[in-house]
């Protein structure tokens, strides 16, 4: 086992190095930074000052290591446009990401897993025909369009919910249901067809002849084992969620991560974009490591393979 | 890492084409979603002789005509026009042609370095494969969004650097699905025959192994498609997308969100457009898996 | 189809009924709150650092200028001067008033004048809006309330530039903290003090319950001003249908229309100095050489129809220009300089005598994007195809500077400094947005701006202007109107300087 963690946390910090030096070499393909610091009215020579100065006169390798040491112990840069430390900007943007990210999943799930427990157990019937056009609909439905619905229902018409802004829970609502549905149908999936493989497994036979009732097969076991694979599933989506946040954070003026990494793009704030980058990886990397070590620990046959 | 290894994958089911014809024609869902996506396909190819307008003339004194079911509407312009008086019907059917071909383009360029991933490391393993899952992880790990609109932001935008900006991004579960498959494939016993009858490791994966994970590449193909096109519109809606006068549908509702309050339409008809199209497709890959493999329907 | 009609009228009156009934307005009005939506948010509050008409609007509201101009009558009165004195040509002696506090405590005399002018003035230190500044030579402390200024050249716009965009720091605190601490915690000597400040997200401003009663700004009434940073122009609209904004500006001319008549929500809306341009890059190297023609350059004039522009999307309070600066500004005319009517046939020509029937380049553009697309449609109306690259206004600055875009769609507001001065020069006298680089236009402009003699300024500026128009080395389109959005009990009055002034409103 420990051998296992070991070699899948090599990979993971390998990858993890991988998406830094990629996102690094992306961001500085074209964009002059120099010019981008320097601001209105630079002459040739204040650009020559400020790449002396920022080291952006040597080769772009050592830039990168560079950059790599300093983030590795802690030192995140200044951000060009607000002139603010890149790790104090983004961490106090984290928290709202994180609870809009979070409660999304746990929205998702609330009406995946019932959903598809439904579905699985009346497999072919109208609740699963039902189930399955909430699904198709569900991914058809542009999650910008939906979010610009919602805001014309809920906070024009009714005026249930404010529009923007992260000052109460009330602000989440609707950025949560946007950013949640759009995952729900592949949970949802996943969950029908883990439960119709375990409800006919043999052991679920057995149960029901022993005579327990429908709920407490369905619960106690059938829920239990077509859970597994729908953790796994949970990494994959947070980190797809957290992509997601930039489109619905910007719609929302949720001052998160997401409408943070929008800002530095449009403001072409490099030092900002590398980090927000690197931390959604690593977050996505941790999380299916995480997953595997879980996965690992439930079913040896893995930690083998 | 889980995702990268782990996906859902359809057993290999290989089965004559008539009756994988036969079944299709049985299942409902997937002649609806087929027959749908046929139908956009077709405006797509007849845009210029279906629309009424040429989409790009914007006329100032003929903007905000709302659709002909109006009061103000007229039949000059069934669905209205624009803010800068551009007809809205003839845009919306030209649309139809950014669409798919942000989705077959994509998917071209993506399938294309996927699946040459994904069979190299299926079929040969060893160092290989170890390659390519690496390479499949590190890009799992990168948010899709944020580079695409990064690497846009930067480099400028426009239709084909759209289109090869997500191709470069989208390999990911070609190179899954078609690694498996052919790992799959790989232990069946005719090719273990057409290797010790001497065929050369090209001929044998392009001639044997490749027809036989076709089903599933087709499968990947339209979901893929889906997800670029709603991902051009998500860049298009954030002003970093296909960029006007372009009419792509993302960019359409991007310009009337600002009238949606008023102008309901606007954003209504490109929103729902999309949303129709991302459902045939969706509904014509599912039900194709389906076909393929039924007894994994999930 | 039905459901998009129904839905739709159902909606329009849901929306004017709701906000008829909807009270959250009057609560604001109880609070003394004005709650206020932009699109931008600055890249620094320090108003030396940023260059977005929302830092020049928090700049008035927060800090005090030498000079203050009355925007109704555009006379100049001492603010933290009581008096000044034009000595020679090229240097000024003010007299400060006594007894004023910056939001700190720190007590306001001629260091922190002294302190602030010179920090300003030197190119070392990075002040990101040169033009505003870097006329100044040096200022000397001639006693604790005397101060001496001199000019680097004789220049005759100094009073415009100290009553605008020119304020005082306190000297001890920004010696202490700099331009980045002074953006993390600005500390002014204005009507209003920063009582929050998130980058990005929103800035707090309080009343100052020790303005100084001598200003020449009137005491402010509102408590409390919340500024929110919101991207997207439909959530400020829904924030301001929905009562969670008491105010937003630069609402397009459409929308404005719309939200005019919903019954809880009134429009005010005026001319502002900002004109609108379209640059071309004539430099050598230029991305687009077909620029380099004249008669191509012309035909894009031609090709555009700004009446029509201005009548059905730009709106009221606009008129077109044929010269690069603001009608009213000193110097700006355009009398004899060339005029190139809408005219497609003739762009179309034009083109085609060239060399050139079909054109592709890029057009970078930053705000009104309505605007630059009725631009990109009249170009590929004669031919011209484009590619928009839509930028925030720091990117589309740099890909200007570094000589890398083709077209441009600009406006530009002057920073309200009613002169020539602060508009033309900043596009042709070799500035860094400078991309057509005309030695003897420059020179024109020069003598304008170092000129005594109101006479032979004007005479400079109009051999410059002329020069432009006739050489079409830029598209002039017309003067920028802004609409102003407000919940109806807010009472306050639109400037053509772009100005909202936080400390003369009130509630109806």
């Amino acid at each position: 086992m420990l051998g296992f963690i070991v070699k899948r946390l090599g990979l993971a910090l390998l990858v993890a190095l991988a998406v830094s030096a990629i996102a690094f070499f992306l961001l500085r393909l074209s964009g002059d930074i120099a010019v981008a610091i320097a601001g209105e009215g630079a002459q040739q020579a204040d650009l020559d000052v400020i790449r002396k100065t920022y080291g952006l006169d040597r080769p772009l390798v050592v830039q990168y290591l560079d950059w790599l040491l300093k983030t590795l112990s802690g030192d995140f840069g200044t951000s060009i446009y607000f002139k603010a430390d890149v790790a104090a900007l983004v961490f106090a943007k984290l928290p709202v990401t994180l609870i809009l990210g979070l409660s999304s999943l746990a929205f998702a799930l609330l009406i995946s897993v019932p959903l598809g427990v439904l579905a699985a157990i009346y497999a072919n019937s109208w609740i699963d025909r039902l189930a399955l056009a909430i699904a198709v609909v569900g991914q058809a439905l542009p999650n910008f369009f939906f979010a610009l619905i919602l805001v014309m229902l809920f906070s024009i018409t009714l005026r249930w919910l404010p529009v923007s802004g992260s000052g109460s829970w009330l602000h989440y609502v609707m950025p949560t249901i946007a950013l949640g549905y759009y995952i729900a149908p592949a949970f949802m999936r996943l969950i029908r067809a883990g439960m119709i493989e375990v409800l006919s497994a043999d052991y679920i036979r057995t149960a029901r002849a022993k005579g327990l009732s429908s709920y407490a097969v369905v619960v106690t076991h059938a829920l239990r084992n077509a859970a597994v694979p729908v953790v796994a599933l949970t990494a994959v989506q947070l980190g797809f969620l957290l992509g997601g946040s930039v489109v619905i954070e910007t719609i929302f003026a949720l001052d998160g991560l997401g409408y943070l990494a929008y800002q530095s793009i449009t403001y072409k704030d490099f030092p900002v974009m590398q980090v927000i980058v690197l931390l959604l990886s690593v977050v996505y990397v941790l999380l299916t490591l995480l997953a595997d070590i879980a996965n690992a620990w439930l079913d040896p046959r893995i930690r083998v393979s | 890492m889980t995702d990268a290894t782990s996906l859902p994958l359809a057993a290999s089911d290989v089965t004559g084409g008539r009756r994988l014809l036969r079944r299709a024609l049985a299942q409902k869902s997937f002649l609806f979603g087929f027959g749908l996506l046929v139908l956009f396909v077709v405006i797509a190819l007849l845009a210029p002789v279906l629309a009424p307008h040429d989409p790009y003339l914007q006329n100032l004194t003929a903007r905000n005509i709302p659709p002909f079911w109006y009061e103000k509407g007229n039949w000059l312009h069934p669905l209205g026009t624009d803010p800068l008086g551009r007809d809205y019907l003839s845009r919306l059917l030209y649309g139809a042609r950014i669409s798919l071909l942000i989705g077959i383009s994509v998917v071209m360029i993506a399938g294309l370095i996927g699946t040459t991933m994904g069979l190299l490391a299926g079929y040969f393993g060893g160092r290989i494969d170890m390659a390519v899952t690496f390479m499949v992880t590190t890009r799992l790990a990168m948010p899709v969004i944020l580079v695409a609109l990064a690497v846009v932001a930067i480099i400028g935008s426009s239709l084909w650097i759209v289109i090869l900006v997500l191709g470069l991004l989208k390999w990911d579960r070609f190179a899954v699905v078609m690694r498996s498959a052919t790992q799959q494939v790989r232990s069946l016993d005719y090719i273990t025959a057409a290797q010790a009858s001497g065929a050369s490791t090209a001929r044998i994966i392009l001639r044997e192994v490749l027809p036989n994970i076709a089903p599933h590449l087709i499968v990947v193909a339209t979901l893929e498609a889906a997800s670029a096109i709603l991902l051009e519109a998500a860049l298009s809606f954030l002003g970093l997308g296909v960029q006007p006068p372009l009419p792509s549908w993302g960019l359409m509702v991007s310009e009337a969100k600002a009238y949606m309050f008023f102008s309901f339409w606007l954003i209504a008809l490109p929103g729902s457009a999309l949303a129709l199209l991302i459902f045939a497709i969706n509904l014509a890959g599912d039900g194709l898996r389906d076909v393929i493999s039924p007894e994994k329907r999930n | 189809m039905r459901f998009f009609d129904k839905a739709s009228t159902a909606l329009a009156a849901t929306i004017l009924a709701a906000t008829a009934l909807a009270t959250p307005a009057l609560a604001q009005k109880a609070a003394n709150t004005v709650r206020f939506a932009y699109d931008q948010a600055p890249e620094s509050v320090d108003p030396f650092f940023n260059n977005v008409r929302i830092g020049v609007i928090i700049g008035a509201n927060v800090w005090d200028t030498l000079i203050y101009r009355d925007p109704n009558t555009n006379e100049y009165k001492g603010q933290l001067a009581k008096s000044w004195k034009q000595v020679d040509d090229k240097t000024i002696d003010f007299e400060l008033r006594e007894g004023v506090k910056f939001h700190n405590g720190e007590e306001f005399d001629a260091d922190d004048v002294v302190y602030t002018l010179n920090f300003i003035s030197k190119p070392e230190n990075k002040v990101v809006t040169q033009g505003n500044v870097n006329w100044i030579a040096k200022a000397e402390k001639l006693d604790k309330y005397k101060v001496r200024l001199t000019t680097k050249g004789v220049f005759p716009a100094a009073i415009e530039y100290l009553a605008g965009p020119v304020v005082i720091h306190p000297n001890e605190y920004y010696e202490k903290v700099g331009p980045k601490g002074q953006n993390e915690k600005p500390v002014g000597s204005g009507p209003y003090k920063v009582t929050n400040y998130v980058p990005g997200k929103s800035i707090t401003l309080e009343l100052n319950k020790d303005y100084f009663k001598d200003s020449p700004k009137p005491q402010p009434k509102v408590a409390k001003v919340d500024i929110r940073f919101i991207p997207d122009r439909q959530t400020q609209m829904a924030e301001i249908l929905s009562g969670g904004a008491d105010l937003i500006m630069h609402v397009p001319k459409d929308q404005a229309d719309q939200l005019q008549t919903v019954p809880t929500l009134q429009v005010v809306s005026g001319e502002t100095m900002r004109i609108v341009l379209m640059q071309m890059n004539i430099l050598d190297g230029t991305p687009a050489p077909a620029l380099k023609d004249e008669r191509v350059r012309k035909a894009i004039i031609h090709a555009i129809d700004r009446e029509a522009m201005v009548k059905n999307i730009v709106g009221s309070g606009s008129r077109v220009i044929h010269t690069i600066c603001f009608p009213s500004q000193f110097g700006c005319t355009d009398e004899g300089a060339a005029r190139y009517p809408y005219d497609p046939a003739k762009a179309k020509a034009l083109l085609a005598e060239a060399g050139h029937p079909s054109l592709t380049m890029d057009i970078v553009a930053y705000r009104e994007r309505n605007q630059t697309e009725a631009l990109i449609g009249y170009l590929q109306a004669v031919g011209i195809k484009t590619n928009l690259r839509f930028l925030q206004y720091a990117a589309m600055r740099e890909q200007i500077a570094t000589g890398k875009a083709m077209l441009t769609h600009q406006t530009w507001g002057s920073f309200s400094v009613n002169d020539v001065s602060a508009a033309t020069p900043n596009y042709f006298a070799f500035r860094s947005e400078d991309i057509t680089r005309d030695p003897q236009v420059r020179d024109f402009l020069e003598k304008g701006n170092n000129s005594v003699d109101p006479a032979v300024r004007k005479e400079a500026y109009k051999a410059g202007l002329k020069l432009i128009a006739d050489k079409a080395y830029a598209v002039p389109l017309y003067s920028l109107p802004v609409y102003y959005v407000a919940s109806k009990d807010l009472a306050f009055k639109a400037y053509p300087d772009e100005l909202v002034r936080f400390w003369e409103m009130g509630w109806k």
